[in-house]
């Protein structure tokens, strides 16, 4: 190669320009992907719009019509006359605008702990890669295995055994209970986040273009970092997306064991709870559009982290037999 | 008399990738006779290694084979069953292939792997196929070979996994044994060592060996008959003396000059083929060697030369034949 | 292989050393401590220093430590505050561990009679409608919870179909295997459908990764047959990564059980945390998970034997 070191390490980011482009050429072609891409848009514009598009108050109870009572079904109506286009629960509050509602906490909390989780892996990832070999290294990773050795949603409970379910009082601070799962959710899932973003670390430091900058006379610390971490920002977000999908799944679980939200805030987990004992009853609506509402997030992010995921995929660009 | 083993004829075989048609190999013709050596000489991506695959009919998607013919003993595989060619490929026509380590199966044993080949193609008993396999990775030189057939592949030096590829091949007395830069990924002695041994069982069994390689020094020493590759197509083909004596084609003075010589003094600068192999897709028109040709002019980017007989078994595919003998 | 697996239990237990204090430091995370917490409103002073005493608080923290992790070790997790009144945390464990590990196995046998053959299928078929239809129903499989199914499935079986075993409850193997086992059949299909759904997945990507392999390119120059090479080419290799995944995901059947329990009123440890939460019983509490990061412990240690097991290249050395 003729190109001497400084041209190789400019080409190194615009390489890696390219490969945004191609990732963003391949993403477009898979047609799932988009699919997931559009339902998680549309959640976002549920939760952002809940109370442009909530027929009701989420918490105001309505009385059944004489003669029957609460739950009611999907197009029936309240005593006085209100519509309830999914049914009501069994306090007669309105299923759907509860749904919403619900669909911007859960998606609050959802962003919220993945936010936080995002910020602290990588963080620690960065850290542990970039002073390889070290103790630092050492610590923060054996750390990481430890946090590992706990299934998510046990260490979740444990967590949230520990400080107690509701608002906490640490100090002067009153630290309500949406905030808490958040905390409780970003601690369990950080380590994920410092696994990969080591694991990147590294081997972007094996790359060329970082020897190229070294030997251009970069600077060890500021220039390394920035090349390197713009490089690591598509793992991380193939990573982010597949565990969004998992903090809506332990999210709601939690919400479903009573550990969530209390109410009477709406919480679709929490709808499902209560819907158990009313499956008898034979009111479905009860579970199935909490339930629905739930998978179709999970599904709709499933389907975008996979489609990011394949797009980086070096094997997904030209496979020719030589 | 050369009796005729394997003729490939016109061979069309292309990949149809998202990025475009891949001309792999372009209406090339070969022949083997019996108990010849033919080299197949190229940069990597000139299409030696598709053209075997596609004498064993190995070419899958998003590769086609589309015309010619490849005729062994006279019948032509491109219209057997897939069913007809199982029994054919590793029987009667055999490949080693380059990176021993990943061409096997890291789960099964040496032994098992040769014994399965034996298996599928002949009904020996069980006993007989143990002591076949013992007696196959003895001939290819394996020290050890009753104790070896338990290992496992990676429990193989480099050359060793190498020799055990050979004996799978030849386990059936294969007629045409065609090898895939057999030694590419090993270290020169081992090398010489590899090649000893073909050239030991070719003399034991009498098969018709082909030969790819990119490497010109190895070719000298194994082959009877030497063809060069470029882009897909065939540009010389000539006896190995002829070949290194006098080469015709520019490509082919290009690959012969840029050897080093260890004895030669002074030299400053290993002299280099300009330019950079092109990309299957987007061939030029005319010539493929012609953006890097010292000789080319406007008709060699224009027409392609076909391959025609210059003199007795020498071909070349050159429309400045005449011009360049300097 | 001897090594490889001494080196795993020597990493195994470090971990699980710093588990244990993390889930000791648990009771101390709650603010105001964990007496204020347990006694609530009642705040006598003198009660307080009681409780504290039996509970050892008043005893530096490392000392508390290791007279927790001693007696731990023994297997006593201590007294139940709440349940029981004052049963011993191991026995509630040992009552309940049985249900659940049954569940999570039945779990696992439902994967591996329904995941595996369909991910080897899968990538046999690619592209084709077998393939699709797989790769859809995993996807659903991954994407819906299992609490959302379980209600779904005593929904269709318990109040449709009015299956009486459809609607949960627990009939225990001493007392009759069919009637335990045909309540099992729908806590067994929760618990296991999105584990199936990843060993599926890993399945027919291993396979694929493995069809492309040279070592299936020479088996196929060497004329061999397509069902022996499917058997000794790709799926052995490729079951590799699988046992890799199945070992990995184990964490998730163990926390899916305490929802699936809770779904089916099955009286597992899963439905005693729970309870022990709410109760803030912590003794409870720190015993269970202790018990189950153990138990994920050891059932890594097993995968990873295992796995030295199927791939030679672990159990013996390379010979360059």
């Amino acid at each position: 190669m003729n190109k001497n070191p400084s041209e190789e390490a400019k080409l190194g980011i615009w390489a890696h320009r390219g490969l945004l482009e191609e990732f963003w050429h391949n993403f477009k072609k898979n047609k799932l992907s988009l699919v997931g891409g559009i339902i998680v848009l549309l959640y976002l514009i549920i939760a952002i719009f809940a109370p442009l598009l909530a027929p009701y108050n989420p918490v105001e109870q309505f009385n059944a019509p004489r003669g029957e009572h609460n739950p009611l079904p999907p197009l029936s109506r309240s005593a006085e006359g209100y519509l309830f286009l999914l049914g009501s629960d069994k306090f007669g509050r309105d299923i759907l605008s509860r749904a919403i509602y619900g669909t911007r906490t859960l998606l609050q909390v959802a962003v919220g702990s993945i936010a936080v989780a995002l910020v602290l892996g990588v963080w620690m990832g960065a850290v542990a890669g970039y002073k390889k070999g070290t103790w630092v290294d050492e610590l923060i990773m054996r750390a990481v295995d430890v946090m590992l050795s706990f299934p998510t949603l046990v260490l979740a409970i444990a967590l949230l055994g520990a400080f107690g379910i509701g608002k906490t009082r640490i100090g002067p601070f009153v630290l309500s209970n949406m905030v808490k799962i958040m905390v409780v959710i970003a601690i369990t899932y950080s380590p994920r986040f410092a696994r990969v973003m080591r694991g990147v670390v590294l081997q972007e430091m094996t790359e060329d273009y970082v020897d190229a900058a070294k030997v251009a006379g970069a600077s060890g610390g500021r220039i390394l970092t920035k090349e390197v971490l713009i490089n690591t920002i598509p793992p991380i977000i193939v990573q982010a997306s597949l565990m969004m999908a998992t903090t809506v799944l332990t999210s709601s679980s939690l919400s479903f064991l009573g550990m969530g939200l209390q109410p009477p805030r709406p919480s679709l987990g929490l709808m499902l709870n209560e819907a158990r004992d009313f499956l008898f009853l034979r009111a479905w609506w009860y579970a199935i559009v909490p339930g629905v509402s739930i998978s179709l997030v999970i599904l709709g992010f499933n389907l975008l982290g996979d489609g990011l995921r394949d797009s980086l995929d070096p094997r997904q660009a030209r496979r020719v037999q030589q | 008399m050369n009796v005729p083993l394997l003729e490939i004829e016109h061979l069309v075989t292309r990949f149809y990738t998202e990025d475009g048609v891949v001309k792999a190999v372009d209406g090339n013709s070969l022949h083997l006779a019996e108990g010849e050596t033919l080299g197949i000489v190229g940069e990597s991506g000139s299409g030696k290694t598709v053209t075997a695959l596609s004498v064993m009919r190995l070419i899958e998607n998003p590769g086609r084979i589309e015309s010619g013919r490849i005729l062994f003993r006279g019948e032509n595989l491109l219209t057997n069953s897939e069913k007809k060619m199982r029994q054919i490929r590793g029987k009667d026509i055999a490949m080693v292939f380059q990176d021993s380590l990943s061409s096997l199966n890291p789960t099964l044993t040496i032994g098992e792997q040769v014994d399965r080949v034996i298996r599928f193609h002949t009904k020996l008993t069980r006993r007989r196929r143990k002591s076949r396999v013992v007696e196959l990775l003895t001939q290819v030189g394996i020290p050890e070979p009753k104790k070896r057939t338990g290992n496992y592949p990676h429990e193989f030096s480099g050359g060793m996994r190498q020799r055990a590829l050979i004996a799978m091949a030849i386990s059936c007395n294969p007629e045409v044994l065609i090898l895939d830069e057999p030694t590419t990924a090993l270290d020169v002695t081992i090398e010489a060592q590899i090649f000893e041994l073909v050239d030991q069982l070719k003399e034991r069994f009498g098969m018709g060996t082909v030969l790819i390689t990119h490497d010109l020094a190895v070719v000298a020493n194994s082959c009877n008959r030497v063809t060069i590759m470029y882009a897909g197509r065939i540009v010389e083909e000539a006896g190995v003396y002829a070949l290194y004596e006098n080469p015709l084609h520019p490509y082919t003075r290009g690959l012969l000059h840029s050897i080093p010589h260890l004895n030669e003094e002074g030299q400053e600068r290993l002299p280099s083929i300009p330019g950079e192999v092109p990309d299957l897709i987007s061939l030029p028109e005319g010539c493929n060697f012609s953006p890097r040709c010292r000789y080319a002019d406007e008709r060699c980017r224009q027409v392609a030369p076909s391959l025609k007989e210059v003199k007795s078994g020498r071909k070349i595919a050159c429309l400045k034949i005449d011009e360049i003998d300097e | 292989m001897g090594v490889y697996i001494l080196k795993r239990l020597f990493l195994a237990v470090p971990t699980l050393f710093v588990a244990s204090i993390v889930i000791f430091m648990l009771i101390h995370l709650a603010p105001g401590g964990p007496v204020r917490v347990m006694l609530g409103p009642m705040q006598d002073p003198v009660l307080v220093k009681k409780l504290r005493h039996q509970l050892g608080l008043d005893l530096p923290v490392y000392q508390q430590y290791l007279r927790w992790a001693s007696k731990a070790l023994h297997g006593d997790f201590g007294i139940s505050v709440t349940i029981q009144r004052g049963s011993s945390v191991m026995d509630l464990i040992a009552q309940r561990l049985s249900v659940t590990l049954e569940v999570a196995f039945l779990a696992m046998v439902v994967a591996l009679l329904i995941a595996i053959p369909t991910g080897i299928l899968s990538a046999l078929r690619q592209n084709k409608i077998t393939d699709h239809i797989a790769r859809i129903i995993a996807l659903l499989g991954v994407s819906i919870p299992n609490f959302f199914l379980g209600i779904v499935l005593i929904l269709i079986f318990g109040v449709y179909l009015l299956q009486p075993w459809g609607a949960g409850g627990f009939v225990p193997l001493s007392k009759s295997i069919g009637g335990n086992l045909i309540r099992m059949l729908l806590p067994a299909i929760t618990l296991g459908t999105a584990y199936s759904a990843i060993v599926m997945r890993m399945m027919r990507s291993a396979m694929l990764d493995v069809m492309g392999q040279d070592y299936v390119r020479t088996a196929r120059a060497m004329g061999i047959g397509q069902q022996s090479i499917v058997r000794k080419d790709v799926v052995k290799n490729a079951l590799i990564p699988v046992v890799t995944v199945m070992g990995n995901s184990i964490g998730y059947l163990l926390g899916g059980s305490i929802v699936t329990e809770t779904v089916f009123r099955l009286p597992g440890v899963g439905n005693l945390i729970i309870t022990g939460v709410f109760r803030r019983d912590y003794p409870v509490i720190q015993g269970i998970v202790l018990t189950i990061v153990v138990v994920r412990i050891l059932t890594n240690l097993i995968v990873d034997l295992l796995y030295s097991y199927l791939d030679p290249r672990i159990r013996y050395g390379g010979a360059e």
